[in-house]
């Protein structure tokens, strides 16, 4: 399916149209008349309106079940969409003039420009973001080319559809296109067009849109991210117990969920107490949420299984899908997901040199101590690379916040100076 | 003749019952053979303070330590020298690593007779000429694949007229061609000859379903089959009711579901199991099952879901006597109306397949493997 100009278009008609796409974005950018930011959010306020009073419920719903995300939680979601919000985005991400900066004291005029024509690859991982991603594009004045995750459910389009009805000015704006990521030609003619290639994925993606761009050409990369916990000696059995809820909740498949505990010991003795510790508070969160989905605690059982075969670890202890391995590196790896962690020994003035090796991929640490030790800490993990340092809840979002370090809208715009 | 060769010479295989102290007999005499030929084998058994020995009943084999196949493709372990193996298959590598298997001459004598035995039951054997349309690849020496070996094998149970792959091998790659496949199958339609199609489900459906899609519909000649193996492997979000597939093979080429045919078996358990009239994985002689809880590996009841433990004394060449599968099944005793009591087997799917993309791990592990 393909969206183009606000119409929707078999994809047999995807050569055709992409070849009329350059002369289409040039008599956008040529026109006087600018999408503006207001335009925009009162577009948003619609939808987000129409979301709040159950419009989009036959759609969300089933998507909802299907991962297990609350209808509140949803309702919380949409809330980015509403005018209140996508204001607060811009004055926080662009500064509170950024509409009307003042000029340099040489008299230059300041102004923030949209960087042009955004290319955004989407991955299938949440469904809907495809559409944010389009939406903060937008925000900041771009014209959106976007390329599907394959498997999209027709979400991302029917919104963005949506989107157009409400302000038409916007059909120019948005291009969506349907094209698999094998069809590379294809998508290095897409990339062409664009000032700036947004990449959601993993490595792979992220080595596939380097592989297509010019080298002139801007990527952003929203890559993969690893998360984890940090403990000391004196974190308390409540902030532990909230790690676990947060474990079980996110099933550790998002970026910012914790994959394992790395803990403030050079003792294995002590690292096994530790590991003892907390699978007990595991155990009991657990039980209060419900187990895992079986086929997934099949795999991890079989896994674990076969380390003990393999002798591979120190301490295994599991039981009803939960599990906790203690492992004798200090490495920040993936776990097993689904309710299954390490726990690894860091000494505090090791954390730099242990996670310095994985700095590409940090995201947020869990930090779990002593308001004390919290300034050090925070410190040090920031030094390796950490983005984010929060309590036991690794995943709570709150409006405003930065995207892996930085400010999408920042991202996507220009600085620009007229004298 | 050993336990093991008796066994395999059971001329009735879903006669379970009669054969069960012959059974838990071959499993003691090749757990001893891999006991002392096989040193990684031996250490997991004392580990686990289990004994060949204490192999007396069925019930026993419940506790003989089992070898994941994650382990079998980590772990070459071996009870003899590949040199004594003539055939030696991989697995197709569902999520990137395969598994060897090895064969020697008494194990494959053994497998043929299985075969033999089972294709009569399942009244296989055919002296007409037959048309093969085999949804795989094209057999070459350098492909040791399982799936490729026993699809070639399957175009013996009946003299072929001819072969054609839908995977064929093409300037020094293999290359897809379901537009020969449906012109053959239209050609054929209008021949005498009964036709064998075999395939993955998911190949055979989407090619069923493409015809459909362009209004192609024949009525393949009469003793005509449609033969599925393999699984449904990456496929399980794809997955089409038993019934409907039934319903497009009828509607597209005239097979009634009396001859749609399914096969199931591993690398790793290289028994055949075939569905019976009703559709339903009976347990053979040489074989059994048992559903393992998720979290505990404690048996679960029949009916009930969980991993899928498969116990075979095929082999020699590997102690893979016990071993545990990525399924997740059931075995019912519910009666079935093909008469047989031997127990049934479901797959239900595969452990690790939620309908969830996840975002630490990458959604390209998921296409890679969508792609193979």
């Amino acid at each position: 399916m393909i969206l183009y100009k606000g119409h929707i278009y078999p994809d047999s008609k995807q050569d055709e149209l992409i070849t009329s796409l350059e002369s289409d974005i040039v008599d956008t950018l040529s026109k006087p008349q600018r999408l503006t930011t207001e335009a925009v959010i009162a577009a948003s306020e619609k939808m987000y309106q129409k979301a709040a009073n159950g419009y989009y419920d036959s759609i969300a719903v089933p998507l909802l079940n299907q991962f297990g995300v609350s209808y509140e939680r949803y309702q919380a979601m949409a809330k980015a969409f509403s005018a209140e919000v996508l204001r607060y985005k811009c004055e926080i991400e662009l500064g509170s003039n950024w509409d009307n900066l003042p000029p340099l004291s040489s008299g230059t005029v300041r102004k923030i420009a949209p960087l042009g024509v955004l290319f955004h690859v989407a991955a299938g991982n949440v469904d809907g973001l495809p559409a944010y991603s389009v939406a903060e594009g937008l925000l900041s004045g771009n014209i959106n080319i976007l390329k599907l995750p394959s498997g999209d459910s027709g979400l991302s389009v029917k919104l963005l559809s949506d989107l157009i009805a409400e302000e038409p000015s916007l059909a120019d704006y948005i291009y969506v296109f349907d094209v698999p990521s094998t069809e590379f030609e294809t998508l290095k003619r897409l990339a062409k067009l664009a000032d700036g290639v947004v990449v959601w994925g993993g490595d792979m993606a992220q080595r596939a849109a380097r592989d297509m761009c010019d080298v002139t050409t801007k990527i952003i990369p929203w890559g993969h991210k690893l998360s984890f916990a940090y403990a000391t000696q004196k974190a308390t059995d409540e902030q532990l117990g909230e790690l676990a809820r947060h474990i079980c909740a996110t099933e550790q498949v998002l970026c910012s969920s914790c994959q394992g505990i790395f803990y403030d010991t050079d003792s294995k003795e002590e690292l096994q107490g530790f590991a003892r510790r907390f699978f007990e508070i595991f155990k009991q969160e657990n039980k209060r949420f419900g187990k895992a989905d079986m086929a997934m605690r099949g795999r991890n059982s079989v896994q674990l299984y076969n380390d003990r075969l393999e002798n591979k670890y120190p301490l295994i202890l599991s039981e009803d899908g939960v599990s906790v391995v203690v492992k004798e590196d200090s490495e920040l790896e993936l776990s097993y997901t689904f309710r299954n962690v390490w726990v690894k020994a860091l000494p505090r003035n090791e954390i730099v040199k242990a996670l310095k090796k994985q700095k590409g991929y940090l995201q947020t640490c869990g930090l779990l101590s002593d308001i004390t030790e919290r300034q050090e800490l925070a410190e040090r993990l920031i030094c390796a690379g950490v983005v984010r340092v929060t309590n036991g809840d690794l995943s709570r979002t709150f409006f405003g916040e930065a995207h892996d370090g930085t400010y999408p809208l920042r991202e996507y715009t220009r600085l620009v100076e007229i004298d | 003749m050993s336990s093991v060769d008796r066994l395999f010479a059971a001329r009735k295989p879903y006669k379970i019952e009669k054969n069960e102290q012959l059974f838990v007999k071959a499993m003691r005499d090749n757990c001893r053979f891999h006991y002392k030929h096989c040193t990684e084998y031996r250490e997991i058994l004392d580990k686990a303070g289990f004994s060949p020995d204490d192999i007396k009943t069925a019930k026993d084999l419940e506790r003989l330590p089992f070898l994941p196949t994650l382990y079998l493709k980590r772990h070459r372990i071996l009870s003899m020298s590949t040199r004594r193996m003539p055939i030696k298959v991989t697995s197709s590598g569902t999520g990137g690593v395969k598994s060897f298997v090895g064969f020697n001459w008494r194990s494959m004598w053994n497998a043929f007779k299985m075969v033999v035995n089972v294709a009569k039951y399942h009244k296989l054997w055919s002296a007409r000429l037959t048309r093969y349309v085999i949804f795989g690849y094209r057999p070459k020496k350098s492909n040791s694949l399982g799936a490729s070996k026993s699809a070639w094998g399957f175009t013996f149970f009946a003299p072929a007229a001819s072969r054609v792959y839908a995977l064929d091998w093409k300037n020094g790659k293999y290359q897809l061609d379901l537009d020969n496949i449906k012109n053959k199958l239209v050609k054929y339609s209008k021949g005498h000859m009964p036709v064998r199609t075999m395939g993955f489900p998911a190949y055979t459906y989407f090619l069923l379903r493409q015809m459909k899609e362009e209004g192609l519909s024949v009525k393949l000649p009469k003793g005509s089959l449609i033969c599925l193996g393999g699984g449904w492997k990456q496929f399980y979000a794809e997955q089409v009711s038993k019934q409907d597939f039934y319903k497009l093979a009828y509607e597209v080429l005239g097979v009634d579901d009396k001859h749609v045919i399914e096969f199931f078996g591993a690398v790793e358990h290289p028994i055949l199991y075939t569905d019976c009239r009703e559709h339903h994985f009976h347990v053979p002689v040489y074989s059994r099952v048992i559903i393992r809880d998720v979290d505990t590996f404690e048996p679960v009841p029949n009916g009930q879901p969980g991993l899928v433990n498969l116990l075979t004394p095929i082999f020699d060449s590997a102690p893979m006597l016990s071993i545990l599968t990525d399924d997740i099944g059931v075995l019912h005793d519910t009666p079935c109306a093909c008469g047989e009591k031997s127990p049934y087997l479901e797959i239900l799917g595969r452990v690790g397949v939620k309908d969830v993309v996840t975002c630490a791990q990458g959604a390209e592990e998921m296409l890679k493997d969508l792609i193979k």
